[in-house]
């Protein structure tokens, strides 16, 4: 580890997942991701990104390997790794006989932000771009972009120095699609630690500090933005499900 | 930070329960139901009531028109008490009079459901059983799906994306649900005591401190549903599958066992019925009987030997100085072989009882795996109306019976009329009272008869045993569902 970096807030450790059912989910992935970063993880259907989130969360514990937020090892400690995560799903699901607002205080209380006030909730929906006349309005009648659009505000609300992100752009319009990135490209400003899996290879590009590929289990490609830059990435993820496809064979 | 927390799950458990149609629905069917049946218990309670005033002034003003001491008898009422419109229990299996005077043995007759089958059809519905029956289902309704339905609609993995300790989230969970539903259930209970005063019931300080108890129980019945159902939750992952368990759990633990329990009761402890007892002690008193006559011709053919060999003179001087020797032994042997047959008859009595009551006490223990019908018999405990009320009544009757019949006796020694029979003129009683001969009786030094009550201590100490049981099983299955979730898969 280069000493003059700071310590990762995200880091894989070696994350092997077996499922009970014997399905291999995982299989030895590590990677890191530094306060101020992005990190996008892609990979196709059932490549494992989920599994690998669902283990910082203490979802799943790890078969073997472990991951740490903040130096913490989440399935030893997963309250003290949790009050400093924030997660957005790839399908958000609140309160439907709740409005917004409602979803959000409760969400934000169970953050431990327990003074928060409908103006920042309010301020929060805004700047995720959530109209304001929806603010009062109950989830049932939500469509699943505005309810993703909720998701992000909790995370937001939450104010955790690092933000797990399971395809958080699905279901969104292009423009709200365009104004997430925007707002991922604030939140790192303000020094979170961003992991976050897409499908999205062009926005990943764009966006991310470095791009992982997964590929059954396996961390295939690993590469800051950066040196991709003059690369087609569409072309490398394609090469590697092409790996998927012929191991998977 | 965690009394915070808990603070903050109960709150939305509160609010998304008030805001759920299946809430304000339920709600609304409960109160109805509640005040419903207070309304119809209360209407009953009063036409009992007027019943029993009606029946006991006739009593009194036919007694006051006997005009001979020496068969003085009387009638016998059970008062209605107010606690049976919240729970009848036996009240309305149970005779509602006896007459008592000094040949019959006492026995409560007519009872409510004797005299109105339909009634027994379609019993009366009291507080007692829309608690046992509806509430309980409510109950089930309201947590089945408490964790598993937060888990299928996602809202758990966001939930735990955030600091909460799983006990934390289980308990917040527990109470929540039990504040939901215990509030709303618990109002229109008070509005239903609330009716009392509209419609003049009085009550007494010891009524309303055993109301209380009956609240408290029924509190603590719907607490071991409400933490049942939130257990059965957290050890399930799909809210079909809960809501099966717990209807399945309910008709066992509603239905099935406090019948299976009896049932299994009367299986293990035979009861003799009053056929076998009747001609057990047929047989025993034949078998006497010819004991006895064979014992007397014996007897008589021992005092004729005796005079074999004598002159007939000496024999009928013999006989004449015997014969009321003779005539009192035989009667002595007699009036033993009858009580001897008394006493058999009254061991049997006893015999049937004692097994009757170890039969009732075995069933109670089977059945009160049962929180329903632990619950049950704590009410009817509280209220009087338990499995003892029609023995209670019987024995504060004989009692009085050998009261009355003691005053009677004595009333008859004081006047000298015993034995003197008046003709009384039928065509003009009632219609005023008649000096002198025809003099009607002054009853004013008759003793009544007051109803036996449990004391409250005796009553409390009774039903305290099943508040505790249920207490227990609330609690039990609330530690069961915080064990059972901290392994559940949140996912
Ligand atoms: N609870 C589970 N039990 C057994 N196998 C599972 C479980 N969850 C996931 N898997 C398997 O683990 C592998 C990785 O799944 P995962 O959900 O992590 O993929 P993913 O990359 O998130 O896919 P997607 O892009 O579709 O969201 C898949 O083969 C999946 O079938
Ligand atoms: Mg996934």
């Amino acid at each position: 580890m280069n000493a003059t970096q700071p310590a990762p807030m995200l880091e894989a450790r070696g994350l092997v997942k077996r499922y009970e059912d014997g399905v291999l989910a995982l299989d030895l992935v590590s990677f890191a991701v530094r306060a101020g970063e992005i990190y996008a993880m892609l990979g196709a259907n059932g490549a494992g990104k989920t599994t690998t989130i669902n283990i910082f969360l203490n979802f799943v514990e790890p078969t073997e390997g472990e991951a740490l937020v903040d130096g913490i090892v989440t399935h030893k400690d997963p309250l003290a790794a949790k009050e400093r995560l924030a997660y957005v799903s790839e399908n958000v699901m609140l309160y439907p006989n709740f409005t917004a607002i409602q979803n959000l205080e409760f969400f934000a209380r169970l953050a431990g932000k327990t003074e928060v006030t409908r103006d920042e909730c309010r301020d929060v929906l805004r700047r995720v771009g959530l109209q304001d006349d929806a603010h009062a309005k109950r989830l049932k009648g939500f469509s699943k972009g505005m309810r993703q659009k909720c998701g992000i505000a909790i995370a937001i609300l939450k104010d955790a120095p690092a933000i797990l992100l399971d395809e958080p752009t699905s279901g969104l319009d292009p423009k709200a699609g365009f104004e997430f990135l925007n707002l991922l490209a604030i939140l790192r400003s303000e020094g979170k630690a961003i992991l976050m899996s897409t499908h999205d290879i062009f926005r990943a590009k764009e966006i991310a500090d470095t791009v992982g590929i997964m590929s059954a289990g396996r961390l295939a490609l690993q590469r800051p933005a950066s040196e991709l830059a003059g690369q087609d990435l569409e072309q490398l993820y394609l090469q590697h499900m092409a790996g998927h496809v012929e191991r998977a064979a | 930070m965690i009394t915070n927390m808990i603070g903050v799950i109960i709150r939305k458990e509160l609010r998304a329960a008030l805001v759920s149609p299946k809430f304000v629905a339920s709600f609304g069917v409960c109160a109805l139901l509640m005040l419903l049946s207070t309304f119809v218990g209360i209407r009953e309670f009063q036409a009992s009531r007027e019943q029993y005033e009606a029946a006991q002034r006739l009593n009194e003003q036919e007694m006051r028109e006997q005009t001979a001491w020496g068969r003085l008898g009387t009638r016998v009422f059970r008062a209605p008490d107010p606690l049976q419109i919240f729970a009848s229990g036996l009240q309305n299996d149970i005779g509602r009079w006896s007459s008592v005077d000094a040949f019959n043995p006492v026995k409560l007759k007519n009872s409510v459901y004797s005299d109105d089958p339909v009634f027994a059809v379609f019993r009366f519905i009291d507080l007692a059983f829309i608690v046992q029956i509806v509430l309980t289902l409510m109950a089930l309704v309201y947590t089945y799906d408490a964790v598993n339905g937060e888990r299928e609609s996602g809202t758990l993995q966001l939930t735990f994306a955030n600091p909460v300790p799983r006990h934390v989230y289980i308990l917040g969970k527990a109470v929540g649900a039990w504040l939901a539903l215990i509030v709303p259930l618990f109002v229109p209970l008070l509005m239903s005591l609330g009716l009392l005063s509209v419609f003049d019931i009085l009550l007494s300080a010891e009524h309303w401190l055993r109301i209380a108890i009956m609240m408290g129980a029924s509190l603590a019945l719907v607490s071991v549903f409400i933490m049942s159902g939130v257990l059965v939750s957290a050890l399930t992952s799909r809210s079909s599958v809960s809501f099966l368990v717990c209807l399945v759990g309910w008709v066992v633990t509603a239905l099935l066992i406090p019948r299976a329990g009896m049932m299994t009761a009367g299986y293990l402890v035979a009861v003799p019925t009053a056929a076998e007892t009747d001609s057990r002690l047929d047989g025993f008193s034949k078998e006497r009987w010819n004991v006895h006559m064979k014992e007397l011709g014996e007897r008589w053919r021992a005092r004729n030997e005796q005079l074999t060999g004598k002159t007939e003179e000496e024999r009928r001087a013999e006989r004449e100085a015997k014969e009321w020797d003779w005539m009192e032994e035989d009667d002595r042997s007699r009036k033993q072989v009858q009580r001897d047959i008394d006493e058999y008859a009254t061991r049997l009595r006893e015999d049937v009882r004692n097994r009757k009551l170890e039969q009732e006490r075995l069933g109670f223990t089977l059945a009160r795996f049962s929180p329903v019908a632990a619950f049950q018999l704590a009410l009817m405990n509280l209220a009087g109306t338990d499995m003892g009320m029609k023995a209670r009544f019987e024995d504060a009757l004989t009692e009085y019976r050998k009261t009355f019949n003691t005053y009677r006796d004595a009333k008859v020694k004081e006047s000298g009329t015993f034995g003197g029979i008046r003709i009384s003129f039928d065509s003009q009683r009632g219609m005023k009272i008649e000096q002198g001969r025809e003099e009607t009786l002054d009853l004013a030094e008759m003793p009544r008869f007051s109803d036996p009550r449990v004391p409250l201590r005796d009553a409390f100490s009774a039903a305290l045993v099943d508040i505790g049981l249920l207490v227990g099983a609330a609690l039990l299955a609330c530690a069961a569902a915080v064990a059972a979730f901290l392994r559940y898969d949140v996912r």
